[in-house]
């Protein structure tokens, strides 16, 4: 059987040498490889050869089938550069645009509250949610701001029927918990609120907002400017300055509106601070007594604070958008940029 | 409100600019949104909060410039000469309702010589953009600016009878307003009348036919403090609104009416001369009550986190004109002005302090305790949802939750009630909350098509709102629309459920919602009893270049269900065998059919089936279909033979011929 084999060899590298074109290459290969081939040949023998025998003589034929190839191969490629000489070699053009697989985007409202979630997680605020379409009682009077009451006017809001309406604020998230738990209270609310503003493109009907709420035993102003001052550093940047106006909201005293330095022009003045150098992006204070009334907490014992942020504002300001309306078209062309 | 620099340094000494004027009223709560130079002044824009209706008069800001920065007020002249003719012979008041006009002045002034006001006046009135109309008016005008009391001066000869009664408007009465406004009044809202006719709407504007104009020769001046809550309704029932209402709906002070009404007339006897009649009337139901105040140092510290001094919170009081009855040790006893009814608690007279005191005095503490958030399944949920879905390629897309009437909009198909409308809604094409997310998220497909996108990819979680009992019921959607087709929308909302670790089977029913889905290509998705979503491919009605499928799933069975809590399961030492299978049933067999069958035949190792593909075509008779699939067979504990899974599958196969009649396609 080794004879067999030794002999294939020894005439294929008499036969080798008489190859001189592509064709011969080609012949050689059907009289060795092809489907009668010599080795197709050798490997019908094996059922015939020992039982004992056959494994080594099957690896020897597979290594000599191999070898073969090997060497066929090589003069098919040889012989056929030769043939077609001006066939130029394909280049792998490795500066071809990469196949964009699909990737999807969140909305930037939902990136602007994630990342509000997540810096005040930090500090140890839950989420909470409330419901939408609230009673006057949780969107005004528990809120400190009674029927009538000139402060009204500053709430404009769309109405269902008498003492239905759509909330117009998230604080009534603030009522809604504190009529649940009792202090110590740490929660942030995200949600959609509603105002009868015509759109145009700073105002929207319908938009976002965060509301915040701490209450504990001995709770002050002072930290109230320590947790906006860290959220403030943490997600506009640590060279962020902030500043503090007395304001008025029915359901703290004292009332802050907080600024922080324009991040546009540095505090310099520019259109987006209307040269002021500060950008208005949120309203705080502590809880008004007549709140924590209203949720029947002592307030001689418990002090709180509640601020309140605008989310598509906040998001304008980051990215620059100019106009509100552009959350909610959906453009694809303005998704894919956050 | 705005104000002119030039004036305000009528009324307080400051040597400040414009610009550090700003800054300082701004920082005490009063933000100046714009400086603007008139001539040789500034005008002001200052925005006052509702709160503080005693800052819509020049004294009240130049009171908070004195807080802020020291000095001392000066208040204007109010001296004048009378004749001794007393008013009583020429004008009778009679107030019906005191409730809703707490106090009115009246003062007479004859013989008037009506012209153009001074140069200086019809500057400064410019300067706050009022236009300047003749001495008697702009004189009103300007004192309303002084003091933040508005008044209004009548034609006293065409006053009937020489009567004024306040009172309320009678059925069909009506008025023409200075403005021109004809409007009619309703028994509920406050008139100035004579003895036959309403001459002015209360707090908000006189009427055409008493005012002041050329042939004028005696005026009667009207001052007076309206009901603030009574002025803001009929001011919003007739949709007219002043400068006179914007300040008594906030509120004007009850002991500043005569105050302002003296002020005007000096004004008027020395620019326009006249005669002033003896006296005043002056109606009023009761005395001004002053509330007293303790605050306690020690409540002062504890709200605002900082120590302040007796004596520098007194001072603050102090300049703001509170009248400081008492100071002893930790206590100080205020009276408070009568231009600041608001303030009647300790938290009020906190708020005063900390306010002149500088906000941004008071230290910024980062002492609050410790404490470690949770999040919430909702929250863990929803955050799974959109990473899944962004994953995939989703683009998450927020619509407005108050939508239009169209019959797309009005698809429901969460309840057979009818959707919520809006009482007051700005336009017909948001009038009413949504009961489906779908129709928001079709015309997010339909915006980015007109520009020129045709492929997308959305998704949105928000809430539906169904008709309830008082408050309606908030359920939380989450909505995909995609350009791809049906059964590639299907496997992601089926790995969406396994990703969130639901595991029940749901049952995909035939559905029908022609105004979504196209006929026969929708689906009900169940979950046992429960309605969990609808799925299907667009209906060619709304006219889409591509095919878009969508799905409407119900989130807060989501919410519900999941089971985001892992356990490792032990990984199988032994391989699993796979046998793929084609079989030829009838065209009416459903997938669903041949798996349950294949699951109960009770083959041996059969651990799952997975469907390849169905083929109708020339080897397969009509009327049939071939389905290609795999079953895998496992044992946890050894290799299977070849022998037991032939076995098996004859089993599987059997199974399949007995109850679908289906042959092995060979």
């Amino acid at each position: 059987m080794m004879k067999h084999i030794e002999e294939v060899k020894n005439n294929l590298q008499d036969e080798i040498k008489l190859v001189t074109t592509l064709k011969d290459a080609d012949q050689l290969k059907i009289k060795y490889l092809g489907r009668k081939g010599i080795i197709n040949d050798l490997m019908r023998i094996i059922p015939t050869i020992p039982s004992d025998q056959r494994a080594s003589f099957g690896q020897q034929i597979n290594s000599l089938k191999v070898e073969i190839t090997n060497i066929i191969e090589e003069l098919i490629k040889k012989f056929s550069s030769e043939t077609v000489p001006k066939a130029k070699k394909e280049i792998f053009d490795v500066t071809l645009p990469g196949k964009h697989p699909f990737v999807g985007k969140r909305h930037p409202l939902t990136q602007t509250i994630d990342d509000i979630k997540e810096v005040f997680a930090r500090l140890g605020f839950d989420v909470a949610y409330g419901p939408e379409v609230e009673s006057e009682y949780y969107n005004f009077e528990a809120l400190n701001i009674p029927a009538d009451h000139p402060s009204r006017t500053d709430f404009d809001t769309f109405y269902i029927k008498n003492d239905v309406l759509l909330r117009s604020q998230t604080s009534t998230v603030q009522i809604r918990i504190m009529e649940k738990q009792k202090p110590p209270i740490r929660i942030i609310a995200p949600g959609r609120v509603y105002r009868p503003d015509t759109v145009d493109a700073r105002h929207s009907f319908m938009f976002h907002q965060v509301e915040g709420l701490l209450v504990d035993e001995g709770v002050s102003f002072a930290d109230l400017k320590g947790v906006l001052n860290q959220f403030i550093k943490t997600y506009f940047g640590q060279n962020v300055q902030m500043r503090l106006r007395p304001s008025f909201f029915p359901f703290t005293e004292p009332s802050a509106e907080v600024d922080i330095s324009c991040s546009i022009c540095g505090g310099n003045g520019c259109s987006v601070c209307s040269y002021s150098g500060w950008v208005e992006i949120l309203g705080a204070g502590m809880v008004d007594p007549n709140v924590f009334k209203a949720v029947h907490y002592d307030a001689e014992k418990y002090t709180g604070f509640a601020f309140g942020m605008g989310v598509e504002r906040i998001t304008m300001l980051k990215y620059g958008i100019n106009d509100i309306r552009l959350f909610y078209e959906n453009d694809m062309r303005f998704l894919s940029q956050f | 409100m705005k104000i002119s620099y030039n004036w305000l340094k009528e009324y307080v000494n400051f040597y400040l600019s414009p610009e550090e004027l700003a800054d300082k009223l701004t920082n005490v709560g009063l933000v100046v949104a714009d400086i603007q130079t008139v001539d040789d002044d500034f005008c002001m824009e200052v925005e006052v909060t509702s709160n503080r209706p005693d800052c819509l008069g020049f004294i009240g800001i130049a009171r908070e410039v004195v807080a802020a920065v020291g000095g001392s007020l000066h208040f204007p002249e109010t001296d004048y000469k009378t004749t001794n003719k007393e008013i009583s012979k020429f004008i009778n008041v009679v107030v019906e309702d005191s409730m809703l006009c707490p106090r009115y002045t009246a003062r007479v002034v004859q013989h008037i010589n009506l012209g153009p006001s001074p140069e200086w006046m019809q500057k400064r009135l410019k300067c706050i953009g009022l236009r300047p109309v003749n001495n008697i008016v702009d004189i009103t005008n300007y004192v309303m600016m002084e003091t933040g009391q508005p008044l209004h001066a009548f034609d006293l000869d065409k006053l009937s009878d020489k009567k004024i009664v306040v009172r309320k408007a009678m059925s069909g009465e009506e008025i023409v307003a200075i403005n021109g406004a004809r409007r009619a009044l309703f028994h509920d809202m406050l008139v100035i009348a004579d003895s036959k006719r309403p001459i002015a709407i209360a707090g908000i504007m006189g009427g055409k036919e008493t005012e002041v104009c050329d042939s004028t020769r005696n005026i009667l001046l009207e001052c007076a403090q309206f009901e603030p809550r009574q002025v803001r309704r009929t001011s919003k029932t007739l949709g007219i609104t002043s400068d006179s209402s914007y300040r008594f709906e906030r509120g004007v002070d009850t002991e500043g009416v005569d105050f302002a009404s003296r002020r005007a007339v000096k004004l008027i006897k020395e620019y326009a001369g006249g005669e002033v009649a003896n006296g005043v009337i002056d109606i009023r139901s009761r005395k001004h009550a002053a509330s007293k105040i303790t605050l306690r140092m020690e409540r002062l510290h504890k709200v605002l986190g900082i120590e302040i001094k007796r004596d520098v919170a007194s001072d603050i009081l102090k300049r703001l004109q509170f009248n400081v009855l008492n100071e002893v040790d930790d206590f100080i006893d205020v009276e408070v002005p009568s231009f600041r009814e608001e303030i009647y608690r300790e938290i009020d007279l906190i708020e005063e302090i900390a306010r002149i005191y500088g906000f941004n005095n008071i230290p910024t503490k980062t002492s609050i305790s410790v404490r470690g958030s949770v999040k919430s399944k909702y929250e863990v949920v929803e955050d799974c949802i959109r990473q899944f879905l962004i994953g995939m390629g989703f683009y998450e897309v927020k619509t407005f939750s108050i939508v239009d009437t169209s019959p797309l909009q009005s698809v429901n198909l969460w309840s057979d009630k009818s959707g919520i409308d809006i009482a007051n809604p700005l336009r017909q094409e948001e009038s009413r909350l949504r009961t489906c997310l779908l129709p928001s998220l079709i015309n997010a497909k339909r915006y980015n098509e007109n520009h020129g996108i045709e492929q997308v990819r959305i998704f949105e979680i928000a809430k539906v709102y169904l008709a309830g009992d008082k408050l309606p019921q908030e359920k939380t959607c989450l909505s995909i629309l995609a350009d791809t087709d049906f059964f590639t929308l299907k496997g992601i909302v089926s790995a969406l459920l396994l990703n969130l670790g639901i595991s029940s089977r749901c049952e995909w029913t035939v559905f029908s919602e022609l105004r979504l889905f196209a006929d026969e290509r929708a689906a009900r998705i169940q979950s046992g009893n429960i309605t969990i979503g609808y799925i299907g491919e667009a209906s060619k009605e709304l006219g889409f270049k591509t095919s878009p499928c969508m799905v409407e799933l119900d989130m807060d069975y989501f919410v519900e269900s999941s089971n985001i809590s892992k356990k490792y399961q032990a990984l199988s030492q032994y391989p699993h065998v796979l046998r793929d299978l084609a079989i030829i049933v009838d065209e009416e067999v459903t997938w669903v059919s041949i798996e349950k069958c294949v699951m109960s035949a009770k083959a041996s190792f059969l651990k799952e089936i997975n469907f390849f593909d169905v083929y109708r075509g020339k080897q397969i008779p009509s009327g049939k279909k071939s389905i290609a699939f795999n079953i895998c067979f496992q044992a946890a504990d050894r290799t299977l033979k070849s022998e037991e899974v032939d076995a098996a599958q004859q089993i599987v196969l059997d199974a399949l011929y007995k109850t679908l009649g289906a042959e092995l396609r060979k």
